[in-house]
């Protein structure tokens, strides 16, 4: 049970990520004179996302999986 | 228990050496410290001795200019034109987190691969933020910029409140940069040695893996130049944006 909560947060977290990067392919392909800024917004929003899934698998072992020694 | 070791293969392990994931002694991170180090000066020195030159012959010398390149055009980019003055900082964090995110592709661990290592490096660039805002705002100012908006004295609770909450957001940069660099770094560690298991310890699949903890390298590199670079702009942005005498006083002391 507590593998598909892991499961469920990777699942919300590559949602995220693949809307980030839909919206920033999108403004890249209408307007390729702003790659430079679109990357550095989309990196920064990357970065948050993916900060999610790292606190959750960092606080899941201490709350409730018991990691084998 | 890891048939690579057994058969004295340990490079073929992709960086994630069989269950080592206790934390290390500290002489075990130093030495880790140590390579990175030595990796680090050993090239700039030799890169150092091209600098004279007009043009640079040297490969080192090439892509350390690059590298400044980057950095600067980053910094430039993000803070303003007066950016120019926090490249060393930012330069520092890009050496140190990108030299030992290679170390950790063919070593079983490196300083960024341990969360002392990286939470020591967040608090050096959260103060170094502090140090900035106060030194661009005043002592005041700076934590003045913490209680938001100027509202009216009826509405004192709002604004206490809202320092209370952008104190609290100040330490959890410090978190976020931290763990996320090694959750990064040690995550990929664990990947590789998940995906060893894989191929029943004889086929290295983790070797396939090696791309993709390239990219990270890199990718975890600039996301903490970027953001060290986007809370100094937050935090130096509201210099310029007060005062136009200030904005005129600028480029004087930038020569």
């Amino acid at each position: 049970m507590e593998v598909v909560g892991l499961g469920l947060a990777a699942l919300g977290v590559g949602i995220g990520l693949g809307l980030i990067g839909y919206g920033a392919m999108q403004g890249m392909a209408r307007q390729p004179e702003a790659i430079g800024k679109l990357q550095t917004a989309m990196l920064i929003a990357l970065a948050f996302v993916e900060l999610v899934f790292l606190l959750t698998v960092f606080v899941a072992p201490g709350s409730f999986i018991v990691r084998p020694r | 228990m890891t048939d690579f070791s057994r058969l004295g293969l340990n490079w073929l392990a992709a960086g994630g050496e069989g269950g080592k994931h206790a934390p290390l002694p500290v002489e075990g991170m130093l030495g880790y410290v140590a390579i990175v180090l030595v990796l680090l000066f050993g090239t700039m020195s030799i890169a150092k001795k091209d600098f004279g030159n007009r043009v640079f012959k040297n490969w080192f010398a090439q892509c350390y200019e690059q590298i400044y390149l980057f950095i600067q055009n980053l910094c430039v980019g993000i803070i303003g034109p007066h950016g120019r003055k926090y490249v060393p900082m930012i330069m520092t964090f890009w050496l140190m987190i990108f030299v030992s995110n290679l170390v950790s592709l063919f070593f079983p661990t490196a300083p960024t691969g341990d969360l002392a290592w990286n939470l020591a490096m967040a608090l050096c660039a959260v103060m170094y933020v502090q140090w900035e805002g106060m030194r661009s705002n005043g002592f005041l100012g700076h934590f003045g910029h913490f209680a938001g908006p100027k509202l009216p004295i009826a509405l004192i609770p709002i604004t206490l409140m809202i320092f209370v909450i952008e104190l609290i957001s100040e330490l959890m940069k410090n978190v976020s940069l931290s763990l996320r660099l090694y959750g990064n770094i040690d995550g990929g560690h664990q990947a590789v040695e998940a995906m060893n298991k894989l191929g029943g310890n004889l086929v290295p699949v983790g070797m396939f893996l090696m791309p993709i903890k390239l990219l990270t390298c890199v990718v975890q590199a600039l996301i903490f130049c970027l953001l060290t670079c986007v809370y100094i702009s937050l935090v130096t942005h509201h210099h310029e944006d007060h005062g136009d005498d200030h904005h005129g006083h600028d480029p004087a002391t930038a020569h």
